[in-house]
């Protein structure tokens, strides 16, 4: 698996009547984990958006690998976890099973054993395979979501947030699950418990 | 037995008893009593128009005009759909729903006149103006359940669909439980019509031609007919009204055009 670097060259961007990024530069080298850390409303997620294309930037390039990058072809390489996921009323194996009947994952399709396998890697019993969705607490749909992302097993990984509903144990369960794989990973926080495991902290004003 | 025609005295009169339920909107403050007054003129002055229209209609009898007539329904239905939608009154929407009511209309019209009931001629009034009217009406609900549904749902759950297309998903793959959730809200109002037509309500294409004078076999014939029309017309024109605003209302970056909605 070729590990994504990930550039922001000169990057402006707002909203209407509101400036977030003013020419901003970093580098998210590959392979790493890189944390970006700032106040509420600083743009970490925008950051996150801006690199799935979500988002143009008004002034400067999202690069990958020095290329100018493509939309379609990094969200064909990413797994991107939102801060609040949702993701519908469907059942948890269902939720998670959805992202295997695209066609880019379809042969990554996971069996029963590995949806149980990944819930209990991240302190979650598989009796919640059966359970609604929207009926987990946002600590379980957020490690839900972490366990699509490792499944979905792509070259970069970008994380909202990834503890911020999560007890300390939950945390550990998290960071050795992802943080061990080899992958680029950029991901925001506010929690010192993740930060500390940051390969390159970038500090939003 | 003949049908009794009204005289304007004994439509006034069936006005008098509007009296009893304005009383009842005005005692509870509903402030609805004005409404209920445009509505009622709209009604009559509408009405009063297309009975003289459907006059002329009937006595030209020529498909050329017939089809002009229908594209006078599709187009207002075009206006409406996108109205109570609540989406803005744009050509990225407005051409597309109008193509797909059209060509879901077209395809119905078609089938059933032509093929199902055979018609001696082309588009006879008779049948094609009445059939047709009916089946639009009910495509303009559904149009504006569905459309609502796919495009509000899809702003209010704009991460979840995020979410699909960071995973590897294609606009369309992502897309798909959106048009779902849609085609159901829209087809269940017709479904549960089907399922208790004849046991809660007698509807009003059966009782129209009792009234005037078809044996009820007859009319409980073309019912089952239309109520298969209005079906298939309906889920037909509120999926290809998803699919054709689609070609126009998103994004290189597949992202959705947010002015449309009047939000």
């Amino acid at each position: 698996m070729d590990l994504p670097e990930v550039t922001f060259k000169n990057i402006s961007f707002g909203f209407v009547n509101e400036s977030i990024l003013d020419g901003f530069s970093f580098q998210a080298p590959a392979g790493q984990h890189t944390v970006l850390k700032g106040e509420s409303g600083s743009g970490k997620s925008t950051m996150l958006q801006l690199i799935l294309g979500f988002y143009q930037s008004k002034e400067g390039h999202v690069l990958i690998d020095g290329q100018p990058r493509q939309p379609r072809v990094v969200r064909k390489q990413s797994a991107w976890l939102p801060q609040d996921l949702d993701l519908g009323d469907d059942s948890v194996r269902n939720v998670m099973l959805r992202p295997f009947d695209f066609a880019a994952n379809k042969s990554q399709k996971p069996s029963e054993a590995q949806l149980e396998e990944y819930l209990q890697r991240l302190g979650l019993g598989a009796d919640n395979l059966d359970k609604a969705f929207r009926d987990l607490s946002t600590g379980q749909r957020q490690r839900v979501g972490l366990a699509v992302c490792s499944l979905l097993d792509k070259s970069l990984l970008l994380l909202d947030e990834p503890t911020s509903a999560l007890d300390a144990a939950s945390k550990r369960k998290v960071a050795e699950l992802l943080l061990d794989s080899k992958r680029t990973i950029i991901s925001t926080s506010h929690d010192p418990f993740w930060v500390e495991r940051a390969d390159r902290l970038i500090e939003l004003d | 037995m003949e049908i009794i025609d009204l005289s304007w005295l004994q439509i006034a009169i069936a006005f008098v008893i509007l009296l009893l339920p304005a009383y009842v909107l005005w005692r509870y403050r509903t402030g609805l009593n004005r409404k209920l007054l445009t509505a009622s003129v709209r009604m009559v002055l509408q009405l009063l128009f297309v009975g003289y229209y459907l006059e002329y209609l009937f006595a030209y009898d020529n498909p050329w005009i017939n089809a002009a007539w229908i594209l006078v329904m599709v187009a207002v239905a075009d206006f409406a759909t996108v109205d109570r939608s609540d989406l803005r009154q744009k050509a990225k929407v407005l051409v597309p729903i109008f193509g797909a009511t059209f060509l879901g209309i077209g395809l119905i019209d078609l089938y059933f006149l032509e093929v199902v009931i055979q018609l001696p001629k082309l588009l006879a009034a008779q049948y094609t103006i009445p059939i047709t009217g009916m089946v639009l009406g009910n495509c303009l609900r559904s149009n504006v359940i569905g459309i609502n549904a796919f495009y509000y749902s899809l702003d209010e759950h704009k991460e979840r669909y995020q979410f699909y297309l960071a995973s590897g998903a294609t606009r369309a793959e992502a897309l798909r439980p959106f048009i779902s959730q849609a085609l159901q809200k829209s087809a269940n109002p017709t479904l549960a019509s089907m399922a208790t037509i004849g046991l809660v309500s007698l509807p009003g294409m059966m009782t129209g031609q009792i009234l005037s004078g078809s044996s009820p076999l007859i009319a409980i014939k073309y019912q089952i007919m239309i109520m298969v029309a209005i079906f298939s017309g309906t889920v037909l024109s509120v999926f290809l009204g998803i699919l054709f605003t689609n070609f126009f209302v998103f994004e290189d970056t597949d992202m959705l055009d947010e002015s449309i909605l009047k939000k």
